[in-house]
């Protein structure tokens, strides 16, 4: 398997020193606890009631909830029925946002983390202000964005026209102008995080192995593909992992930048999931989603993991 | 309930309660009943009472304690503790909270969701308030008492209605050379206003597809074209006769012909009025108390007759007895006391950006001495139509909502954009029809 290094070996493995062993996981679990307790009650109790649910035609003010078994399910792969269109509509809006965002999600704080780990001056203060927009909230970025990208008042297209370029771009209105500036505004507001784990990765790769490989003769894209992202890759895997699965959960911008127009082009799944389950009451359908959202997300990071697998070895 | 037996049963189990109830809400003061005890002065014994409203913003968070307090002073046998909180949370938590006996006394809702309210069994019937407190449907303006009523019941009380209005920024015109005091008032005079604008180098309106401004100049122009929104028993949509492709071209033909910009963002015209960069603007009366506005010399006046016949969009807001578990009666009867008060002393609630409902309120000289801005809403509220009243019916208007979007937008033409979304509406009124019944 990969990488031994992230996690140091848990159990000792002679049979003699077994009984150690047991006792050791069992303080483990004991120090656990809390949080199994804390998981118990907050995720897995509510994901198996969504299951449950999810067979339901589920109104939560009504007292009535028929059971309906797999229907809500079948619902959504039957072209005509009441979600169908409407949640692949999203599914594929969150898809295009997902392929549109992560790779500059990855590659741009890539980049930024490696000018930041030179020995440069003010380092500390670039790292501030790259980071700067990630404590933003996506009600603030979005507000801001939205005045800043209104088609006819706002700046950027104000800029646009003094610089001689087209300046009635629809940014927050028509696609794929709209993908570009949801991508755009995520990728400004959330880079900072990536930034700084994949600069936390870098300062963590043995300065050794640079200055060997410099005495192989390697010049600086070698040095980069052979010692700085193998060395990464750890901090990478989770870096991927989690930039995947935050920009499938992508919702807010959406919600408040494009209200999920032009038409629903820009709904994404949670927006239509959180539609169905909160506004409209229709918690079975909802919860049906959800679930169908959360299998092709767990195949994504299977997927995922399996291709950053250390096959050098 | 797919057997007909089943569901006859029921009906008649249901229908059986119904009558046993309304038997003894009678009189008898402290009967357990499903709706609500009331007297123009209320005469049980102490009680405090809680009341819900989403009124956050503008003038209301001053006005309303304000006027809580002089009511809690005027009636020492009532004390009313008001509890105000963003319009979507009262959504979300209200249906809940009543269901758990912990729901305000009192309530105040928009017209388009009394009815969910009342289907999912959450209001107490106010028949009886209307008939104490001596209400009548000529004492508000028309078709109003109807927009709470649900089930051939009276589930609302009225509050407030928000007409649709034309604003207009008279420098705009007076710079086009348009006389700001000869304002169009159908579709040639509006056309020639438009006309005149564009040959200033301004675009006179402009228009968009979204809720407040798009939506809702769609639904005025649909009805002045003779359409409407669904069929009579609200179980298919009808947005896309021939009249909603009308209006809905109208609208997208202002665009068309340059009268207005393409691909106008939410709330851009409104900012585009106070900018000075538009002369006309179809927006709420709420917009009157909108202060970045005052700094533009404007007027408003009655949205133009574009179709065939008067109409305008209107919202309006209605009191709500909620049915707590074991809601206290002698608390009801106090909210109904309150309720009435309310409505008599409603003259102040122009200054929020609302019309009082109450005809006594909104016809006395001394409201439009005090914000004659409002004159041409109120000459409106003769032919204004209100929200459709079905239960769940907000999923539906979404669709409208959508179809307008899309058209607005060049995405798909008003007649294919509107059949789309009618044939999306009348499957989620079905869906509706099949939860709540009614």
């Amino acid at each position: 398997m990969a990488n031994p290094s992230i996690v140091p070996p848990l159990r000792g493995g002679s049979g003699l020193r077994g009984a150690a062993a047991r006792r050791k996981t069992l303080t483990a679990y004991l120090f656990l606890a809390p949080f199994l307790v804390i998981f118990g009650i907050f995720v897995l109790f509510p994901a198996v009631y969504g299951l449950w649910i999810s067979l339901h035609v589920w109104n939560p003010l009504l007292d009535d909830h028929p059971f309906v078994g797999l229907q809500n399910f079948f619902d959504l792969f039957t072209p005509g029925s009441i979600t169908y269109g409407d949640f692949w509509e999203s599914m594929r809006a969150t898809g295009i946002f997902v392929v549109a965002s992560v790779p500059f999600l990855l590659a741009v704080p890539l980049a930024i983390a490696l000018l930041l780990n030179r020995r440069i001056k003010g380092g500390t203060v670039f790292r501030g202000i790259f980071f700067a927009p990630y404590v933003l909230g996506v009600a603030v970025v979005s507000v801001l964005w939205r005045y800043l990208l209104d088609p006819q008042l706002g700046v950027v297209n104000a800029v646009l026209e003094l610089l001689g370029l087209p300046s009635d771009i629809p940014w927050t209105v028509d696609v794929p102008w709209a993908w570009i500036s949801l991508v755009g505004i995520t990728v400004w507001w959330t880079l900072g995080l990536n930034t700084v784990i994949l600069l936390a990765g870098l300062k963590g790769i043995n300065p050794d192995l640079y200055e060997a490989a410099s005495l192989d003769g390697a010049g600086a894209w070698r040095k980069f593909t052979s010692v700085t992202l193998p060395g990464l890759r750890p901090v990478m895997t989770f870096v991927v992992t989690v930039t995947l699965l935050s920009s499938a959960n992508m919702f807010g911008q959406s919600f408040l930048i494009t209200q999920g127009g032009p038409g629903t082009q820009t709904r994404t799944a949670i927006m239509y999931i959180a539609d169905q389950g909160l506004v409209q009451n229709q918690m079975g359908a909802a919860t049906a989603m959800s679930y169908v959202l959360f299998a092709i997300l767990a195949v994504v990071s299977v997927i995922n993991f399996r291709l950053q697998r250390d096959n050098t070895k | 309930m797919k057997n007909p037996t089943l569901r006859a049963a029921a009906a008649v189990a249901i229908l059986g309660l119904g009558v046993s109830l309304a038997a003894c809400s009678g009189g008898s003061s402290n009967s357990a009943s499903d709706s609500v005890r009331a007297e123009a002065e209320y005469s049980g014994p102490q009680v405090d009472i809680t009341f819900w409203n989403g009124w956050t913003g503008g003038a209301a968070p001053v006005l309303v304690p304000q006027l809580v307090a002089e009511f809690n002073e005027t009636h020492p046998d009532i004390k009313v503790k008001s509890n105000a909180m963003e319009w979507a949370d009262i959504t979300q938590k209200m249906p809940l909270a009543i269901k758990a006996g912990k729901g305000p006394d009192v309530a105040v809702a928009h017209g388009d969701d009394v009815a969910t309210y009342a289907a999912q069994g959450l209001l107490l019937k106010t028949d009886d308030v209307v008939e104490a407190l001596g209400y009548d449907e000529d004492d508000f303006p028309e078709g109003l008492m109807d927009a709470g009523q649900f089930d051939d019941s009276q589930y609302g009380v009225p509050w407030s209605v928000t007409p649709l209005g034309l604003y207009i920024n008279k420098d705009v015109l007076v710079k086009a050379g348009l006389d700001p005091e000869t304002a169009p008032t159908d579709q040639k005079s509006y056309l020639a206003a438009l006309e005149a604008l564009k040959a200033a180098g301004v675009q006179g309106e402009w228009a968009d597809g979204y809720v407040f401004t798009g939506t809702f100049e769609f639904e005025s122009l649909l009805w002045q074209f003779g359409g409407e929104l669904f069929n009579e028993d609200v179980t298919e949509a009808t947005f896309n006769s021939e009249a909603g492709v009308k209006a809905l071209t109208w609208m997208t033909d202002l665009i068309e012909k340059g009268y207005s910009p393409a691909n106008v963002a939410q709330d851009g015209n409104i900012n585009a009025l106070i900018g000075g960069e538009t002369a006309f603007n179809w927006n709420g009366v709420w917009q009157t108390t909108n202060e970045a506005l005052q700094s533009v010399d404007w007027t408003a006046i009655p949205v133009p007759q574009i179709g065939t016949e008067k109409a305008v969009w209107s919202s309006s807001t209605h009191w709500m007895f909620p049915a707590n578990k074991n809601q206290d009666p002698d608390k009801s009867a106090a909210a109904a006391t309150f309720v009435k008060w309310m409505n008599d002393n409603s003259a102040e609630w122009a200054s929020t950006g609302e019309l009082p409902a109450q005809n006594t309120v909104r016809e006395d000289p001394a409201l439009l001495t005090d914000y004659p801005a409002l004159a041409p809403f109120l000459e409106q509220l003769e032919y204004a139509r209100y929200e459709t009243v079905s239960p769940g019916i907000t999923n539906a208007m979404a669709e409208v909502t959508t179809g307008v979007n899309e058209a607005m937008l060049g995405k798909k033409s008003p007649k294919e954009a509107l059949d789309d979304a009618a044939e999306k509406a009348t499957q989620l009124l079905k869906q509706n029809k099949a939860q709540y019944g009614g």
